[in-house]
């Protein structure tokens, strides 16, 4: 079976833990970026104190030759800074693992078959640069000798993060990394993992957080304004285009709340802008009355909602897939939207890519549905060929845009008014797929009324029945339409087509299904997995076909109330198992395996009983 | 060739209660835009909800009739976005200082440069005859109906306090200084509001009438650039000032953003990074 690509010779485990204010997470992403200008992939998990100094801290890194879905389970290289840190994840250590302790903050127990590498960080650090602010560097070094990797390379990612040469934070981190290295060289430690970066200058991957890859996608996809207020865990991405949107010619707005910062994205979409707004589900609950005014205005408007535990302030810094339903169907009254899940960290720059894509071209709102578990997560993404990013024409049907690609970016605008259509014009013209010509503010003859009121295709307030029955009709025409473009999109579909097995996922739980699939698959259970990223409207007949197919069909997804499971049982009718999971932190293989070793249990007992 | 009036009349012909003071403001600002010399298809005008909500409808431009209290958000969008456009943003009491009160301070704050024609007729006239944010203390509404138990919000002293860079009242009765007004608001670089008193035929507001005929213009040694004077003058209810109360020069939004684009830049040489450079710097 196609198995290949779990199996790999390369794939370990790195954590680093303390307390807050350590610099254990600084240190940890450095690592992390450095591994990444190597050739392989690198996957990190971060758990933060609430408290801004002290408290549990730990970052782990996982390594691994090919691509990886998960965060891993056990620790193969464990570096703690302090006794909490260690006492808290000893537990974790893999068979055979090798930890770095500083002998002067920790007391250890030997545990059978691991190594220990005593190094005192924090005298290290006083003894070359006359205090404790060096000390995560000098584990940064550490690592660097370990790994065997060249010291250039971490030295040029610390004039990167602190400033060129000369400046005296980036004097005292290249010094504490010179004496990381030495203390590693003098204990002999070394290890078979030889991370050296590649001869090529040019890099291939980059190093993102589904956040960071969102706010990337949205600059490749051509959108040059941001409207914003801060809200855990989406922040990142705001921040992110705050800094950049200005570089690339852009404008970032941070408003006074998020319903001012919906209602700025549409006074500049009216005014032709590819636009964007970052939140989570409290924010998306207050846009809810101008999300039906882009919507009945027939704006583009991308929103992001990286979910986070609910209801009301909830779990402000975990993961849940709770925001679906509402997403689909929050606000009052009916109007089109359509609804996408990445399904991992590089997934969230080209679901981006293809938010804008759909929403400039049907003229609605898209709402991008992530998580908190992808938005703070980082990994490796290949740096995609910008280079050939080409904007389609406004006129080519949507199924004929290809779907975002590391190898090939489309994107296109809305549709604008020819000179023709200039006279007489109506704005809100009755068409076959809906979609009518927008004019541009400055563009004469072009005059329109938008209102939010019920309106002919000219935009003229009317309550008659029949103007109402028709522009309901035009406006739901364009999700047809969508609905069309995604059954002629490649299924997302993966595993053996023979499998009895089915699971079907959405969002940020693609990873830990896939493994659970491959896990399975070691154990002769074979899985297939339907995961759509557009899950508002849904590919039907796609759907249809996967659950014909299969004899037992699984859901996972986290939350309470099993919302997409309901869709496959309302609109399907199907009868799935629903494996719902809403602790707040993201469901793991082995919980789904476990389920799938269940469901194949009873599907071999029926197998009996009908022989 | 001189643009008329007309021009800037659009195909739908407004609908207000008959004797409205809004038809005078409509025409007032057609005329203005007219000698101003902006062509139609620069302007946008968003309006909130409300009678003056309509406004948009009846205004060749492009025309945004969006929800209630957002007007100047959206407005916010339309200029950082276009700052080759002129924007005006219309709506009254309650949608102005009542749902989207929250709204002013951070528009004042930004300067964003656009016209606010804040239309006051102290009552909701559309919803025929709740209270509003400026109904005066005791005076019997709809919702109302042993007389109002709040006080009243006065307006200018809280556009005041925002400090907001242009702030003019105008009485309703004199067409011609409520014309001058929005000129020099319009001609304004960064956030103007022309407040107009405005009382309702339909559902009159007891004394307002009278407050308005008794209104005085600002004294013509008024220092605009005094806040402190101009509060006083604004807090003065007999007689009630109309003019320009408070004009200064601060950056706007477009300046603001622009600055804001150049630091950025600094970096690269004052030149735009490309997308390439952008993502090798997350390598």
């Amino acid at each position: 079976m196609g198995n290949t690509e779990f199996k790999s010779d390369v794939d370990f485990v790195v954590r680093i833990a303390g307390e807050g204010g350590e610099g254990i997470i600084s240190c940890g992403e450095l690592f992390a970026q450095a591994a990444a200008r190597t050739e392989y992939h690198v996957f990190t998990y971060i758990t933060y104190p609430a408290e801004v100094r002290g408290g549990f801290s730990m970052i782990q890194i996982r390594i691994r030759d090919w691509m990886i879905y998960s965060m891993g389970s056990t620790v193969d290289y464990l570096v703690v800074f302090s006794q909490q840190g260690y006492d808290r994840t000893i537990g974790s250590l893999g068979k055979g693992g090798t930890v770095i302790y500083d002998p002067d903050l920790v007391k250890i127990e030997e545990v059978p078959g691991a190594t220990f590498h005593a190094v005192p960080f924090s005298k290290i650090s006083g003894e070359a640069v006359g205090g404790q602010r060096g000390k995560n560097i000098v584990a940064l070094g550490v690592l660097g000798h370990l790994f065997s990797m060249d010291r250039q390379v971490l030295e040029k990612l610390l004039q990167d993060r602190f400033g060129g040469k000369g400046g005296q934070a980036t004097e005292i981190n290249l010094k504490s990394l010179a004496v990381g290295y030495e203390a590693a060289r003098q204990a002999a430690m070394g290890c078979r993992f030889h991370l050296s970066a590649p001869s090529s200058q040019k890099a291939v991957y980059m190093m993102l957080s589904g956040n960071e890859a969102i706010a990337l996608g949205a600059i490749a996809a051509g959108c040059r304004f941001v409207a914003g207020y801060p809200i855990t865990p989406a922040t990142p991405i705001f921040e992110t285009l705050t800094r950049l949107m200005p570089k690339v010619g852009g404008t970032a707005i941070q408003m006074e709340d998020e319903i001012a910062s919906i209602s700025a994205c549409i006074g500049a979409s009216f005014g032709g802008e590819k636009v964007l707004t970052p939140t989570s589900g409290p924010g998306l609950q207050l846009m809810g009355e101008q999300l039906t005014l882009a919507a009945m205005l027939e704006l583009p408007l991308v929103i992001v909602n990286v979910q986070r535990g609910g209801p009301s302030t909830g779990l402000p810094t975990k993961t849940e897939q709770s925001d679906l339903k509402f997403a689909i169907y929050g606000t009052a009254g009916e109007s089109p939207r359509a609804i996408l899940a990445p399904s991992g960290v590089e997934d969230c720059f080209y679901q981006t890519l293809r938010a804008f894509t759909i929403s400039e071209h049907f003229q609605m709102p898209v709402i991008i549905l992530t998580d908190q578990s992808i938005g703070y997560r980082k990994a490796t993404v290949r740096i995609p060929a910008v280079s050939n990013i080409t904007v389609v024409d406004s006129s080519v049907p949507c199924e004929e845009i290809d779907l975002p690609s590391p190898d090939r970016i489309q994107t296109t605008n809305r549709l604008e008014p020819s000179s023709e259509e200039l006279r007489g014009y109506k704005r809100f013209k009755d068409t076959d797929d809906g979609v009518s010509p927008i004019a541009r503010p400055g563009t004469p003859g072009g005059q329109y009324l938008a209102t939010g009121l019920e309106h002919t295709e000219a935009g003229r307030a009317d309550y008659s029945p029949s103007t109402h029955v028709k522009m309901t009709r035009k406006r739901f025409r364009k999700l047809k339409a969508l609905s069309k473009t995604l059954e002629t999109n490649p299924p997302e579909c993966y595993g053996p087509e023979d499998a009895q097995i089915g699971i079907i996922g959405w969002g940020s739980t693609e990873g830990a299904i896939r493994e659970a699939r491959y896990l399975a698959a070691e154990k002769g259970i074979p899985v297939r997995h339907l995961h759509p990223k557009v899950v508002s409207p849904l590919p039907n007949r796609q759907i249809e076909h996967f659950l014909s197919e299969m004899k037992q069909v699984l859901v996972v997804e986290e939350n309470y109330t099993g919302q997409f499971a309901h869709f496959v049982k309302g609109l399907f009718g199907a009868r799935p198992i629903e494996i719902h999971k809403y602790e707040g932190v993201p469901i793991a293989p082995e919980e789904i395996l476990s389920a799938i070793e269940k469901v194949a249990g009873i599907l071999d007992e029926e197998d009996i009983s009908r022989v | 060739m001189k643009r008329t009036s007309a021009e800037y009349k659009s195909s739908i012909k407004p609908v207000w209660c008959a004797g409205c003071s809004e038809y005078s403001v409509l025409s007032s600002v057609q005329k203005v835009l007219a000698e101003l010399d902006i062509p139609p298809e620069d302007i946008v005008v968003v309006s909130g909800i409300g009678c003056s909500g309509r406004f948009s409808h009846y205004l060749n431009a492009y025309s945004l009739h969006g929800t209630h209290g957002r007007a100047l958000p959206i407005s916010l969008g339309v200029k950082a976005a276009r700052p080759d456009l002129t924007v005006l943003t219309v709506g009254g009491d309650g949608d102005g200082l009542g749902i989207g009160g929250g709204h002013i301070s951070h528009a004042a704050r930004k300067n964003v440069d656009l016209t606010y024609l804040m239309i006051d007729n102290r009552i909701y006239g559309l919803t025929k005859g709740q209270a509003s944010p400026t109904t005066p203390l005791g005076a019997k509404t709809k919702t109302s109906p042993y007389g109002v138990y709040e006080d009243a919000l006065a307006a200018i002293p809280i556009f005041l306090a925002y400090d907001v860079s242009f702030i003019a009242r105008g009485n309703i009765g004199d067409v011609s200084e409520i014309s001058e007004l929005v000129t020099a608001a319009i001609t304004h670089k960064g956030m103007s509001i022309v407040y107009i008193v405005s009382p309702c035929r339909t559902f009159p507001v007891e004394g307002f009438k009278e407050t308005v005929e008794s209104s005085e213009v600002v004294p013509a040694d008024h220092d605009r650039t005094d806040r402190l004077k101009a509060m006083e003058l604004a807090y003065s209810y007999s007689p009630l000032y109309t003019g320009i109360f408070y004009q200064i020069r601060k950056p706007t939004l477009g300046d603001r953003l622009r600055d804001d684009t150049d630091r950025a830049q600094a970096e690269a040489g004052g030149k735009e990074v490309t997308i390439e450079q952008i993502l090798q710097s997350f390598a």
